[in-house]
């Protein structure tokens, strides 16, 4: 079963946004999209300070067998990014929601949320996706 | 689209389907690192029972073969076999097969799945003097069981001493499974120690869960199209649409080794004149030196200079970094070399390695 927290919208493309006390909002791909990508090899991230607005690809996950991009849930500013993923990017794989977390925006607008789907909807695209398998 | 026999046993182990040249296929059943080291270390299965398989018999049979192989077919003995390709007249490659002699006069190709059709048309507008071409596709499943613990798999299911003495590149054309014929090579697409099983389609399915069964202790698993080709490409094996193509000689691939036949076959005199020429590519081999990871069609590089493109990239799950091979201007880069590949928009390094990246292991 796919994990789906609560905590946190999501998009079409599976990526998950989470809005941090701090005001940052913290990105990475849902479980769905890691175990779909299975074993990922390499991940690369934007560079910090980079200005992006929703829907851009910011980022590439590298499966074995392909190349995926990931788009920016929201937009704003690229604060930080999980360079733990240079040496281990099975991170993305193992813990997608915490220690395999990609980058974190700041300056992003909270009206925003309203274009990311609920866990609810998530929930809902997941499931129609799988029964299409 | 097309199933294979084995369809349902690979859905009921929770295969990932995927369409391959029109047929559904596993590309992985739980990872394809865990099943490309599963194979390099003990035994992986596979189903390519959508690959082609042709009979050539009759007395001109062999009349037959020595004009379109550029490989001596005179050279087989019965029992054994041998890797080369059927070339067009400009000496590009149409396909590249596996020829088994079974007996005087009777000869099992094995070709590519997406080339059968093109390989028969092309066999029957050479046909000529007593002899048949049969398609047996249809009605042959093929399960290639290799790695280091391969010959336990067999020998578990099989009882039959002769599988201890077969040498590579041979097969047993009789071998049984409760009854059912099985013809039994020893060869493969991995860089290991292996065998290909050839099974009428209705006895498929009771081997292939037979050998997982009797291999399970042995750590034998399921295997899908994501790691053979991870496999083969770290034994520098050539797949068709890659490194060769109907406008890539054997030459050019870095088969020059297939061209041995002193007989008149198609393609001949474009071969020799490449040959005395040198052709104008050839096919590297190469490792990145960082982490980013080569594929399929990206350009190649040398001293900011476009050369080639890679013609197969991947991660290789044994040199834990991104590997390839591809086609380049002939002298442009040679074994040593640093080359660049253009990788989004940037260079990155790799080194030109000598062939093949991982040696056969058997």
């Amino acid at each position: 079963m796919s994990l789906i927290p609560e905590n946190v919208y999501y998009t079409e493309q599976h990526e998950w946004i989470r809005f941090e006390p701090d005001g940052a909002a913290t990105c990475g791909i849902t479980d769905h999209a890691q175990e779909m990508l299975n074993d990922i090899v390499f991940v690369e991230l934007p560079e910090p300070g980079r200005r992006v607005r929703r829907g851009d690809p910011v980022a590439v996950i590298e499966s074995v067998k392909a190349v995926s991009d990931v788009y920016a849930p929201a937009g704003g500013t690229i604060v930080r990014v999980n360079s733990a993923l240079e040496e281990q990017p099975e991170l993305t794989n193992r813990d997608p929601y915490g220690e395999g977390w990609l980058f974190a925006l700041e300056g992003s607008d909270r009206d925003e949320i309203a274009g990311l789907l609920d866990p609810a909807a998530y929930g809902d695209l997941v499931a129609r996706e799988e029964e299409q398998q | 689209m097309k199933k294979t026999p084995l369809f349902d046993e690979h859905l009921r182990r929770g295969g990932r389907m995927v369409d391959f040249a029109g047929w559904q296929l596993p590309v992985m059943y739980t990872s394809i690192m865990d099943e490309h080291v599963a194979t390099r270390t003990r035994a992986g299965l596979f189903d390519v029972s959508h690959m082609g398989e042709v009979v050539i018999s009759g007395p001109d049979a062999c009349g037959f073969l020595r004009r379109l192989l550029p490989t001596d077919p005179e050279r087989l003995a019965p029992g054994a076999s041998m890797y080369s390709c059927l070339c067009n007249s400009r000496g590009g490659v149409i396909d590249d097969l596996f020829v088994f002699m079974l007996d005087v006069g009777r000869y099992y190709l094995v070709v590519n799945a997406a080339r059968l059709d093109i390989d028969l048309q092309w066999l029957r507008e050479h046909c000529a003097g007593d002899m048949d071409i049969s398609d047996v596709s249809g009605d042959t499943a093929k399960i290639d069981v290799q790695g280091p613990r391969s010959p336990d798999v067999l020998a578990r299911v099989f009882h039959d001493g002769r599988l201890g003495e077969l040498k590579r590149f041979h097969v047993l054309q009789d071998m049984l499974f409760e009854g059912t014929p099985v013809m039994i090579s020893r060869t493969g697409y991995t860089g290991e120690r292996g065998y290909e099983l050839y099974v009428p389609a209705a006895g498929a399915a009771a081997l292939w869960n037979a050998l997982l069964e009797a291999g399970q202790d042995a750590g034998a698993v399921p295997a899908g199209l994501g790691a053979r080709n991870t496999l083969r490409l770290e034994a520098c094996y050539s797949l068709y649409g890659h490194e060769l193509s109907e406008d890539t000689t054997p030459l050019e691939a870095g088969l020059q080794w297939l061209i041995n036949s002193p007989h008149d076959y198609v393609g001949k005199e474009a071969l020799m004149r490449q040959k005395s020429a040198g052709p104008p590519r050839t096919l590297i081999c190469f490792e990145m030196v960082g982490r980013a990871i080569p594929r399929d069609g990206y350009r190649i590089e040398r001293g900011g200079r476009d050369i080639g493109k890679v013609t197969s990239g991947s991660f290789s799950p044994t040199f834990s970094r991104g590997i390839g091979m591809g086609r380049v201007e002939n002298g442009a880069a040679t074994v040593g070399d640093e080359i660049d590949i253009v990788i989004r928009n940037r260079r990155e390094q790799a080194r030109v390695a000598q062939r093949p990246l991982y040696a056969y292991s058997g």
